[in-house]
């Protein structure tokens, strides 16, 4: 008897330690000010959200701003979103993540939104070719932006009195000079697949039109097309790149590319904060790659690295706009593209980062073209087939891949963007 | 048989409640990814109902199969060389040397080491020390970095995993140990029973119920490979280390798959079950024989 | 037992011998992580040096950046906190369960399906039960500490289980049948008999139990999202983001990291070393 009694003694006990630790956390703040909550995916950029968050609040007597910036936050964001503890407003970037989410209809349309005007108009656009099907309204205010192409050491051009390439012929030629002399042309870091996707990305901005997977999603065309020349062309890389490129990871290419090992490094803006770390008197420029065979054809690759969304949760819309509004007032977009390197969505006079040198005729005229990667699905993991392809060389293979694994992967959104067209056409008829 | 009751009753007192809190959070979530493997669910918001589909698609898609060739490539080599080493290695730990602490406390090390560190100190000697090393003896063979060629990744793989693993199997086999009592030593060193002929016949047979422990988390474990995956080739060169939880996590969780890769979970789950159930019931067998 | 005496008094040096030099693909590894903890991220190269050479300065300072940056304090209490409250948990209930579980599983068939149930949950991967994980804790409102600690009772006890039942095959029954003599309860006996002598794997339990949840990435960040508070492992992200890792930071932090497990494992080794059966047979 005396045992029955004591072996229920310890579920009971876990039970109430359980219940007491459960019941501590649950404290409520009493503040009479509108509270707005906002979760933002760059943890590398979390120091000038704090400052903004402190000037906010320290300005607005009504509202309450919280920025969370945690770590993994698109793991973060998903569970959020699954417990229904969804935030006011996220900063995620332009990618297939926003797609997905909009998808599942979580974003508010902000289409009322004023400060949407000062956005650059490409920017916009390229939100609205992130929707699966086109949708009405707009449900992101594209902030940052970054931009791909090709950094060069320029004490290295300096000196050897090498010229900026403008054509994929006098890319070759310039980078089979750099060889001659005994340097290395390029570093690869392609033990890390994505920064595959680097050069894919750049190359496709001139070579493929920018919405290929729309209008392959449409039934339009296929990538066996679009991509053969990317995909022929990208193959001519390798020989100008150290031996075994796929032994070698993003941080040590960086490392190698900073310590002049190499002339050029194709990657994103986003790479140069690791460079200078091992690096930090080096003097980095970039251009836009010539991957075409005509100068006018060649678009910078640049894509929204970061946006805000309202959530459709979101109970106070003026005070999000208010936050929305104020994350845009210019000293602050100055700010933060300060702290990031990055290239602002909004219109106006911003002071760029020294290493956007190069590219800056481009963004000031708007020639841009997305990250193709934006719009591939993460589990279909292009990159990995861009690095199988680029060690077995056989291009037929790996476009006639890419198609078939595409509309496996695809064939939800194929089958929506289907079913939209045929409405679209009963609508049209009437 | 009053005694009897009242000891029935406490095992009884005991297991239940254990039963539910296992069902509560560990079968009761499994069923709701097994419900969930019948849709496109992408983790979060709405979903759709696909009957079979995720199933049928598992077996025509060759990322899957792949996966399954390569992860079980991986669990059966390394549990071969983890056991046999880590068992030489609890009898040397065991045995009456000097520094005993202390030489148990290194090796011991690697397994407190987390997965970044230990991916990324191994990356550096695949990338730098073991290319120097090979051309410095003139091998062409090492002086490629293993984890670069499709070849040889998964053998640099293998070797980290067992590297990080031998030291819980060893301290599984030194607590087995423990428990084999002095006398039987005396009693077989006076029949004159020897190195491998003591170990076989009196050793051995004492600390089998550890040998079943240790397969069993051995294959539980290195099936389920994922942060060496992830630390040292995230699946390349080439697709060719993909093993299966590094598919289910990034294409489920990072991913929008989570509906079929619930499917493959759950079928992945249901394989290894069948092994370590006969795993277990062999050597169980073997045990009661003895 | 004078001769024995004798006998274990005789140290065996080429063993030894062998286990120090095995020492050395320990070190080596290990030499680097210390080295590179040591070094700023300007003085790392792309060869052998690169790891192995000395710094320039020695300087802690990596060390204390580290620490400031993943607000060491905090969340190394909450990750003793979490680990210590698993682990005492585990003990308690899991070497009960393998009590009740193992000594039964020979003669009834339904303790042996419940032992082959709860192992089998070993093999469940993490990943399928992870959002309906997230939504039921958070349904419940232990979407915090107290529910990580719980769900780490849960994922360990298959292991566990496996261990003590293990274990008790080699603990004879008749030391049992002593007590029950005397009139003790079952419950009565395994307090003071069973549990005892079940030390070793006692130990052995809580280092393996231990290492899981010490270094447990997955199970804190979503059940604890948004609760705004970390763990060690959570907090260590911060050093690797897609686009630049500093490894010099982020391997100081893991250093420092690894000590409590390190001191925790050395306390348990000596209770793995007592043999407590050998003693309690005779």
């Amino acid at each position: 008897m005396k045992g029955r009694v004591k072996s229920a003694v310890w579920p009971a006990a876990v039970l109430a330690v359980m219940a007491l630790s459960a019941a501590g956390c649950g404290k409520t703040s009493e503040d009479a000010r509108t509270q707005v909550r906002m979760v933002q995916y760059k943890p590398e950029a979390v120091k000038v959200f704090e400052e903004l968050e402190n000037e906010f609040n320290r300005t607005h007597e009504d509202i309450k701003l919280t920025i969370e910036s945690p770590n993994d936050a698109m793991t973060v964001l998903k569970t959020m979103f699954v417990k229904e503890e969804i935030p006011d407003i996220v900063g995620i970037g332009g990618d297939i993540n926003y797609s997905n989410f909009l998808d599942a209809d979580m974003f508010m349309d902000i289409s009322d939104y004023e400060g949407l005007s000062e956005v650059k108009e490409v920017y916009l656009e390229i939100d609205k070719n992130l929707e699966f099907v086109p949708l009405k309204g707009t449900y992101a205010v594209p902030y940052a932006g970054n931009a791909a192409g090709v950094l060069y050491n320029r004490t290295m051009f300096q000196e050897n009195g090498w010229t900026i390439p403008t054509t994929w012929q006098e890319f070759l030629d310039l980078c089979e000079r750099i060889k001659d002399q005994g340097q290395q042309p390029l570093y690869f870091g392609f033990k890390d697949t994505w920064t595959c996707l680097a050069p894919w990305n750049a190359m496709c901005a001139d070579l493929a039109p920018a919405d290929i997977c729309a209008r392959v999603n449409r039934g339009e065309t296929v990538f066996k097309d679009a991509y053969r020349e990317t995909a022929e062309k990208i193959l001519k890389l390798i020989p100008y790149a150290q031996k075994d490129p796929y032994g070698y990871s993003y941080n040590d290419a960086c490392t190698a590319f900073a310590r002049g090992e190499s002339a050029m490094y194709v990657i994103g803006s986003y790479a140069v904060p690791q460079i200078k770390s091992v690096n930090p008197d080096m003097d980095i420029d970039s251009f836009v790659f010539p991957a075409a065979d005509e100068a006018e054809q060649n678009l910078l690759n640049s894509g929204i690295d970061l946006q805000f969304s309202v959530m459709k949760a979101c109970e106070n819309k003026e005070a999000a706009y208010e936050v929305l509004r104020f994350l845009q007032e210019d000293q602050n977009v100055q700010k933060y593209m300060d702290a990031q390197n990055a290239v602002p969505c909004k219109e106006g006079d911003f002071e760029l980062p020294s290493m956007l040198d190069g590219m800056l005729p481009y963004i000031r005229e708007g020639k841009m073209a997305d990250y193709q990667d934006h719009y591939y699905p993460a589990e279909m993991t292009v990159d990995a087939m861009i690095q199988t392809y680029l060690m077995e060389g056989d291009p037929d293979a790996f476009l006639g891949k890419f198609d078939a694994d595409w509309k496996r992967y695809n064939r939800d959104i194929i089958r929506k963007v289907k079913e939209f067209e045929r409405d679209g056409e009963k609508e049209g008829g009437r | 048989m009053e005694k009897t009751n009242e000891r029935k009753r406490t095992f009884l007192l005991i297991t239940i409640p254990v039963l539910i809190l296992f069902f509560l959070f560990n079968t009761l979530p499994l069923l709701k990814g097994f419900v969930y493997s019948f849709t496109n669910f992408k983790g979060y918001g709405s979903y759709d109902w696909v009957g079979l589909r995720n199933y049928t698609d598992l077996f025509t898609d060759g990322r899957i199969g792949k996966s399954y060739l390569f992860t079980f490539k991986y669990a059966v080599v390394c549990t071969i060389i983890v056991n046999v080493l880590s068992l030489v290695l609890a009898f040397g730990l065991n045995s009456r040397i000097k520094a005993k602490s202390a030489l148990r406390g290194v090796y011991f090390l690697p397994n407190v080491l987390g997965g970044l560190v230990v991916g990324y100190i191994f990356s550096f000697i695949f990338t730098y020390i073991l290319p120097a090393a090979g051309s410095a003896m003139g091998s062409e063979f090492l002086s490629q970095n293993m984890l670069s060629n499709t070849k040889t990744a998964w053998a640099a793989i293998v070797a980290v995993g067992a590297w990080q693993s031998i030291a819980m199997n060893t301290i599984i086999y030194i607590s087995g140990l423990q428990t084999v009592p002095e006398d039987v030593y005396e009693a077989g060193g006076l029949d004159g029973a020897t190195g491998w002929k003591r170990f076989r016949h009196l050793t051995f047979p004492l600390i089998l119920p550890f040998f079943t422990i240790n397969m069993v988390l051995c294959m539980k474990n290195f099936l389920m490979v994922f942060d060496q995956i992830m630390a040292l080739t995230k699946g390349g060169p080439a697709q060719s280390t993909e093993s299966i939880s590094y598919l289910i996590y990034q294409n489920g969780m990072n991913g929008g798959q989570f509906g079929f890769q619930s499917a493959n979970a759950f079928l992945f789950f249901v394989v290894i079950v069948v092994i370590s159930v006969f795993q277990l019931t062999v050597l169980g067998k073997k045990e009661e024989q003895l | 037992m004078n001769s024995k005496r004798k006998h274990s008094e005789k140290v065996n040096w080429p063993v030894t011998i062998l286990l120090i030099l095995g020492c050395i693909t320990i070190f080596f590894p290990l030499y680097m992580a210390v080295m590179i903890a040591l070094k700023q991220p300007s003085e790392m190269t792309n060869d052998i040096a690169g790891a192995l050479s000395f710094p320039q300065h020695w300087s802690l300072g990596n060390f204390t950046e580290a620490m400031r940056v993943t607000d060491f304090w905090n969340s190394l209490g909450n990750s003793l906190l979490i680990s210590a409250a698993a682990v005492i948990l585990s003990i308690l209930i899991h070497s009960l369960a393998g009590y009740a579980i193992g000594r039964n599983m020979k003669s009834s068939k339904f303790y042996n399906f419940v032992y082959l149930y709860i192992v089998s949950g070993m093999f469940v991967p993490f990943a399928i039960l992870m959002m309906p994980l997230v939504k039921q804790t958070s349904q419940m409102g232990i979407g915090n500490r107290a529910g990580v600690i719980l769900l780490y009772v849960v994922f360990y006890m298959p292991m566990n289980l496996l261990l003590y039942s293990g274990y008790l095959k080699n603990i004879p029954l008749a030391l049992e049948e002593a007590a029950r003599v005397d009139g003790a309860s079952t419950w009565r006996t395994y307090w003071s008999i069973i549990f005892p002598i079940m030390k070793p794997m006692h130990a052995t339990a809580a280092v393996l139990t231990v290492l899981g949840t010490w270094n447990d990435v997955m199970t804190p960040l979503v059940i604890m999202a948004g609760t705004g508070k970390n763990t060690l492992p959570l907090a260590q992200l911060t050093f690797q983001t897609q686009f630049g890792t500093n490894y010099n930071l982020a391997f100081a932090s893991y250093l420092l990291a690894l000590l409590p497990v390190l001191a925790f494992y050395l306390i348990c080794q000596k209770q793995i070393l007592n043999g407590v059966v050998n003693g309690a047979v005779k």
